[in-house]
């Protein structure tokens, strides 16, 4: 197995083939990147949200409660 | 009872629960596996493989338009079957499953056509023929985003997973043409380079950087679907009071900022 080029620079022209593969390379990377990166975000934001959600609803219990008691007081 | 409990493996399979929690202990040998797959192919087949007598570089192309070919043809099965056994089976997970695979084919579709257009130009001439081959990719695209629209375009859940599955199975009629259309149809694209039943059409030394491509794409196939899967579980099971607690947990890891 030999390096098919004889410099990095070659290998970037490709014989005038380079903007064509280079291109295909790079577009299809950058998809599949985003392919694995948009769930990231999303299990992320998701938790976030139901978190936030539970934790208004705990207020608000707390706040309904304390309200009873005080006028349970009375 | 006997039945009862062979079928056990079936129904907890069915558990969005247990397959979150299994796949989560998968997740970072996947994670490894799928990125030096993809590194070590593509660095083999860009820099190292020989050049093609006719094609020239052009043909590098090749390491990323097949194996994304692959995965759109194989993920499209994938998804009209997760579908068949939704309705079928009533499986919830297996709509999930469904759901999940229709954005990764729709980006594998796209891929293997832009990939394609790209290769054309130095190659025939044209980015584009409205061939059988390219026009049939093309109609598996709209297939894949019609599925995930249908998704969102009724207020029940219900409804929109089984919308979707029929689509899915309706259009599984498209794969056998996609496959067949370079041998039924006068084309520009070249007949396939591998068949299951003869030894591949390509010189050994750019065929094994690409059989690594395929392997690297169904590792990072598989690595997205469960992604996207899990996602859709916490939304559908948000519910759930094991959910809740994994958010209370990730919330008490992550200090708010």
């Amino acid at each position: 197995m030999t390096f098919q080029f004889e410099s990095l620079q070659q290998m970037w022209d490709m014989a005038g083939h380079g903007p064509y593969v280079w291109t295909a390379i790079l577009v299809s990377l950058f998809v599949m990147g985003w392919l694995l990166v948009r769930p990231l975000q999303q299990h992320s934001a998701i938790l976030k949200t139901i978190s936030q959600q539970l934790r208004q609803r705990e207020q608000c219990q707390k706040e309904h409660q304390s309200a009873n008691t005080s006028e349970e007081d009375k | 009872m006997a039945s009862a409990r062979n079928w056990n493996w079936f129904h907890r399979m069915g558990s969005p629960r247990w397959f979150y929690e299994t796949t989560g202990r998968w997740l970072p040998w996947l994670w490894v596996l799928t990125i030096s797959l993809v590194l070590t192919g593509l660095v083999w087949g860009l820099a190292f493989a020989p050049q093609d007598a006719k094609q020239g570089n052009s043909f590098r192309i090749i390491y990323l338009h097949v194996p994304a070919s692959f995965l759109a043809l194989a993920g499209y099965y994938l998804m009209a079957i997760a579908g068949a056994i939704g309705l079928i089976w009533k499986m919830k997970l297996s709509y999930m499953v469904m759901k999940s695979a229709a954005p990764i084919g729709a980006a594998l579709t796209f891929i293997a056509l832009f990939t394609g257009a790209v290769w054309g130009k130095p190659t025939w001439g044209t980015y584009w023929v409205w061939d059988a081959r390219i026009t049939s990719m093309l109609i598996l695209l709209f297939l894949y985003l019609g599925v995930l629209a249908l998704q969102y375009a009724f207020h029940s859940q219900e409804a929109g997973n089984k919308a979707s599955a029929i689509l899915a199975l309706v259009g599984t009629v498209n794969i056998p043409i996609i496959y067949k259309s370079v041998d039924w149809w006068y084309t520009l694209h070249q007949s396939a380079t591998i068949k299951l039943t003869s030894a591949p059409s390509m010189h050994p030394d750019m065929f094994q950087p690409l059989l690594v491509v395929i392997v690297a794409m169904y590792s990072f196939y598989g690595l997205a679907l469960i992604l996207y899967t899990r996602v859709e579980i916490l939304q559908r099971e948000r519910k759930a009071g094991w959910v809740r607690e994994l958010a209370r947990q990730a919330e008490t890891q992550e200090p708010a900022k």
